[in-house]
């Protein structure tokens, strides 16, 4: 069987990696090639961030906010929602899946929302790979 | 014995060349205190067969070898390994020996898709192809992607005065000028905070009075026009005004990211929705890699990686 898919999770101090320690205690199962990476805010993940990760070999890439209107920071998420517009839009012009990255919203409070994102986000990596083998297969 | 120097272009227009003969008078000094050893597109000098059988041609040896253009041909980089081997100091010379310059905007199709198109007749009629289409290289490379090189000069074309000030760094053994920051560093327009949130047809005119220096202008930017001097390196025009901004229109990218790793699409949508500019009212927004799309950043399209 083939590895599960490598994620980089950049969680907001305040809040998504506030939910990820939560998980932790409440000993929450999800995939354990999840790397998070801890940022103070959400907005601060530069898109070049995010093409580094998978230029490096990551096969999808996560930011993790505060819902909108709760950040810490008061605007910082809209900064990301902003900012993941421009990765979505770049990251098939550069080549890549537009599938491999995420921006998702979790508070303090919702570990189980955090864990269930996590789940979604690779088993969508699966998939994606078994796309890309048949396809592969087909043209050789 | 004075020092030498080799010139070489592979996937290049001669603009970059032409840019170092538009240095005027200074250039005479500067060629008295150099031996140009090998310059083909001023100089008729020959590529000799060399004595060894392994090596497909020889060129003569170099204190300082000068390269221009990016590399798409299999002759190109047999051409590149000899500078490599031959010249002590490797400068790349322009965008396209750099970041791919414009041929590399060829990267966004195939080989066979390019040569079917370029060699392809107006009719319904199959064009000729070349016998063989396999020495052309999967795609236009930078110089850096295929040997290491020890100065990069960006520029399409570079300044004179920059041509110059970095071969007069290596022959008083100085250290080569620091790359610069960003166009606007030295851009003198106004600038006033929030402008246009929307991105007009690089067909607009500016605003500006004509009786007014750069100065009194605002910001191109801030007028909505896609002008890409916060990704792209600075230096064309020295310590003064950008080129571009010195004719009132926006600057075009031509100098290359500013970090050398850096990309100008990511970074110029990015500082938009940064600023709350509509970064999807640009038209066309792939052509932002126009001058740096080596290094594997313009991909053939629908390639899902
Ligand atoms: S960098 Fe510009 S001037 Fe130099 S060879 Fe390339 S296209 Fe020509
Ligand atoms: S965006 Fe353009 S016009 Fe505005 S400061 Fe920068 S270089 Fe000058
Ligand atoms: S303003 Fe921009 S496009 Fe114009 S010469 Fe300078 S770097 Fe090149």
């Amino acid at each position: 069987m083939s590895p599960e898919p490598k994620i980089i999770a950049f969680c907001c101090n305040w809040c998504s990696y506030a939910a990820a320690d939560l998980a932790g205690i409440l000993r929450l199962q999800y995939p354990g090639s999840i790397r998070i990476i801890r940022v103070m805010c959400s907005g601060m993940v530069h898109p070049e961030m995010v093409l580094h990760a998978l230029d490096k070999g990551a096969d999808g890439v996560m930011i993790i906010g505060c819902h909108p209107g709760e950040c810490h920071y008061l605007t910082g998420n809209e900064m990301a929602l902003a900012r993941a517009e421009v990765i979505a839009d770049t990251l098939e012009d550069l080549g890549y899946a537009s599938e491999r990255f995420q921006l998702t919203w979790v508070s303090s409070a919702e570990p189980e929302r955090l864990v269930e994102a996590f789940r979604t986000m690779s088993g969508r990596l699966m998939l994606l790979r078994s796309e890309q083998q048949t396809s592969y297969a087909k043209k050789n | 014995m004075k020092p030498k120097l080799s010139f070489e272009w592979l996937h290049a227009c001669s603009g970059c060349e032409i840019a170092l003969l538009n240095y005027g008078e200074p250039l005479l000094a500067l060629l008295n205190r150099v031996e140009i050893v090998h310059f083909p597109l001023l100089m008729d000098h020959k590529y000799t067969r060399p004595e060894r059988e392994d090596l497909p041609l020889s060129l003569p040896e170099a204190d300082i070898g000068l390269v221009s253009g990016g590399v798409a041909h299999q002759e190109h980089l047999t051409v590149l390994h000899e500078m490599r081997r031959q010249c002590r100091t490797l400068i790349a010379l322009g965008t396209c020996a750099t970041h791919g310059g414009i041929p590399a905007m060829r990267n966004q199709w195939s080989t066979a898709d390019t040569l079917q198109t370029v060699l392809a007749a107006g009719d319904t009629e199959p064009g000729p192809m070349l016998d063989e289409p396999s020495l052309f290289l999967d795609r236009v490379y930078s110089v850096d992607e295929k040997v290491p090189v020890e100065v990069s000069l960006p520029g399409c074309p570079p300044q004179p005065e920059l041509i110059a000030a970095i071969i007069e760094a290596l022959l008083n053994k100085d250290t080569v000028p620091p790359a610069n920051k960003s166009v606007c560093e030295t851009c003198p327009t106004l600038r006033k905070g929030k402008g246009q949130t929307t991105i007009r047809r690089f067909l607009d005119n500016a605003d500006y009075d004509r009786d007014q220096p750069v100065s009194r202008m605002r910001c191109l930017l801030e007028q909505g026009l896609l002008c890409m001097g916060p990704v792209t390196a600075g230096g064309c025009g020295g310590k003064d005004t950008p080129l571009c901004l010195r004719a009132r229109v926006p600057c075009r990218g031509c100098y290359g990211p500013v970090r050398p790793g850096g990309n100008q699409l990511l970074d110029m949508k990015n500082a938009l929705a940064s600023n709350g500019i509509d970064h999807r009212s640009i038209v066309d927004r792939k052509s932002l890699l126009r001058f740096s799309g080596a290094h594997g950043l313009i991909q053939p399209a629908g390639k899902r990686r």
